[in-house]
């Protein structure tokens, strides 16, 4: 067996590492860039869909407008409202909603600590945290059934809103004065990215039972109802069917964008992964030439760190080599530059990834730097590389092998 | 043993070819000690390389202990060479990067032999031509007698029957070609076939019998 002598080739290899270091080091180098390249493009368009998610996923917010057209003999510019009532109505109508709930806000004087501020004080009904990423920190939770049934004077507050009035104390169970009614706070919100937004960062928002809102706001009208359609298929066909609903209801013409303003999510995560797309496209491009300038570079030194190795092949074969022991060598030595190469590009990258992902984000201002600092080096990164390698690999090494084999003993002891 | 008929050699270079054997003769029998002499680009090397299994004829059969070469594989040649022969160059042929030991292990490593009995084989030729204590040294770091030296052992390390030695002692001073020859003369005592080519009448003078060569014919 020709693996017998892998002691021999390993030492003979370890001889010469002198002149392979470049070609290790040319592939480590490649394949650290390779590798940031695709992590870090997959973190910037993972960071997007976080950040764009801060506001909700998969989730249809209808909010009433004015008619744009005449419809049925009405005039245009009607102004349109939805009702706590339209929920049951959307719900019996159309299967395809998951969950629905009814939003209004309003701004409210807000006091707590011996501290003022004026905020949106939003009544929500339940599941609004499952629908809109409303993730409670630590220590807290969001808004329940309970809260709703039993119309609890229970708050919620975005992060910083709860900074503001509470500093670095703890919030939860502290009470807050909304329009000089006293509330208990339940929850914060932990913090989140998020780049959509309506009446701002979910950060500056209070947020209380529906319930306990429609008891202290006059108000007879829904600002907003938010439906989470079963499946991401079914969205665009929920919002027809929703227009449709409600035009028969209020009469406007289901086609009228104006008289129903429906922000889709889905159809908004169209666009970005579309753009997406394109940047991932325009990444792989740049390191698919990338590779290929490489490819060429490294297949040319091992050529001629092979050329050099001629006089070498010829005293073997004199001295009773069979072809298997060369090519063998050829191979193996082909193996363990790339190996090693391939190890020391992919330890780096790792670490480099890992330490990047450690810089904190700054969830009150969040620029660029946080769509940057969250490369994701995930497996089938890894493999994706690791296959392009192998084809490199395969490439770098056929051209010396198969001359290696070809070599006769009297041509090569005679080469210079 | 060796029974080469009108071996004939031609190189082809791009539309020029040149005749370097026109149709050799050579009978050597075993235990023989044969000196091959001949004015450059004789076919001197040309011979010996055939004779070594390191090429093969154009023209004319060789048969080695009874085979055709001619019909042998790449490979089969490879085993020949590795069994048979064992060949010492002018310029010695040392891989740079190794060490005498290393050297001389090189022709056992192509025929299984385990790594104990390659050791002890390495360790009695480094006696047996007076560089033990030069085991781990490169060539770089040794004279070129000293070179020499390690290469004889290296072509004895299979114990082949036959030794092919073109001008060994071309690239020496005389002191050190002196201490080759007398070598070779001693393995030869000892029963090996030996083929040498040397331009040095006094170098041929070791040996049973000289053949000169000119022009690509034996001449007597
Ligand atoms: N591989 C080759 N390709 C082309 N020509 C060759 C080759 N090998 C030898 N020759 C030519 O064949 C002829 C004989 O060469 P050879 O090396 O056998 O001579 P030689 O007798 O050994 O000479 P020297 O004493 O200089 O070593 C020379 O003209 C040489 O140039
Ligand atoms: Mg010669």
């Amino acid at each position: 067996m020709a693996l017998k002598l892998l002691p021999f080739y390993l030492g003979e290899f370890k001889k010469r590492r002198r002149k392979t270091a470049l070609i290790t080091f040319a592939i480590a180098w490649g394949s650290l860039s390779i590798l940031l390249l695709m992590s870090f493009g997959r973190g910037l368009s993972t960071q997007f869909r976080v950040a764009f998610r801060g506001l909700g996923d998969n989730l249809v917010m209808l909010s009433g407008g004015q008619s744009s057209v005449v419809y049925q003999g009405l005039p245009k510019g009607r102004r349109l409202r939805l009702y706590a009532a339209d929920i049951a109505l959307l719900r019996a109508t159309i299967p395809e909603i998951e969950f629905i709930c009814a939003e209004s806000y309003n701004n409210e004087a807000i006091s707590a600590n011996g501290k003022e501020t004026n905020r949106n004080v939003h009544g929500v009904g339940p599941l609004f945290d499952l629908m809109r990423s409303q993730v409670p920190a630590a220590g807290g939770r969001f808004l329940n059934p309970d809260d709703e049934r039993h119309s609890r004077r229970v708050a919620f507050l975005g992060w910083k809103v709860a900074e503001n009035l509470f500093g670095a104390e703890p919030p939860v169970g502290r009470q807050i004065m909304i329009n000089r009614t006293p509330f208990t706070v339940v929850g914060v919100l932990k913090e989140k990215m998020q780049d959509s937004m309506y009446q701002g960062p979910d950060a500056e928002q209070v947020y209380v039972p529906f319930a306990t809102y429609a008891q202290v706001n006059s108000q007879p009208y829904v600002d907003r109802i938010h439906i989470q359609p079963r499946s991401r298929e079914v969205s665009l066909r929920v919002e027809e069917r929703a227009r449709a609903v409600l035009g028969r209801k209020y009469r406007f013409d289901s086609a009228d964008k104006y008289a129903l303003n429906a922000w889709n999510t889905i159809r908004d995560a169209e666009e970005v992964g579309k753009i997406f797309s394109g940047i991932e496209i325009f990444l792989t491009m740049i390191g698919a030439l990338t590779l290929l300038i490489a490819a060429v570079g490294v297949t040319n030194l091992m050529y001629a760190l092979a050329k050099e190795r001629t006089r070498e092949i010829g005293i073997k074969l004199a001295m009773g080599a069979r072809r298997r022991h060369i090519v063998t060598q050829f191979v193996l030595e082909t193996a363990f530059i790339f190996f090693q190469g391939i190890l020391w590009g992919v330890l780096l990258a790792f670490n480099i990834v890992s330490l990047v992902r450690t810089i904190p984000l700054n969830y009150d201002n969040f620029g660029i730097e946080s769509y940057l600092t969250r490369p994701v080096f995930s497996l089938d990164i890894l493999l994706l590389f690791l296959t392009i390698m192998g084809a490199l690999v395969f490439m770098a090494g056929i051209f010396p092998a198969v001359r290696a084999s070809r070599l006769n003993p009297v041509e090569a002891l005679r080469y210079e | 043993m060796i029974d080469c008929r009108a071996i004939k050699k031609t190189f082809h270079m791009g539309s020029a070819s040149l005749e370097a054997l026109r149709g050799v003769d050579l009978l050597v029998k075993a235990g023989e000690f044969i000196s091959i002499m001949g004015p450059s680009g004789s076919g001197k090397s040309t011979l010996m390389n055939i004779i070594g299994c390191l090429d093969t004829p154009s023209a004319g059969t060789y048969d080695l202990d009874g085979r055709a070469v001619a019909g042998m594989s790449f490979d089969q040649l490879a085993e020949v060479r590795n069994r048979k022969i064992g060949f010492v160059f002018q310029n010695f042929n040392l891989l740079p990067y190794a060490t005498a030991a290393e050297n001389i292990e090189l022709p056992m490593l192509f025929n299984g032999k385990s790594a104990r009995q390659r050791r002890r084989r390495v360790e009695e030729l480094l006696q047996q031509v007076g560089l033990l204590e030069w085991r781990q040294h490169r060539p770089s770091e040794l004279s070129g007698g000293q070179q020499q030296r390690i290469a004889i052992a290296r072509a004895l390390a299979n114990d082949p029957p036959i030794l092919l030695a073109d001008e060994p002692t071309g690239n020496l001073d005389s002191q050190s070609g002196e201490e080759i020859m007398a070598i070779f003369s001693g393995l030869w005592r000892q029963g090996h076939t030996v083929i040498m080519v040397t331009h040095d009448a006094g170098v041929a003078a070791h040996s049973q019998r000289t053949v000169s060569l000119l022009d690509g014919r034996v001449v007597t």
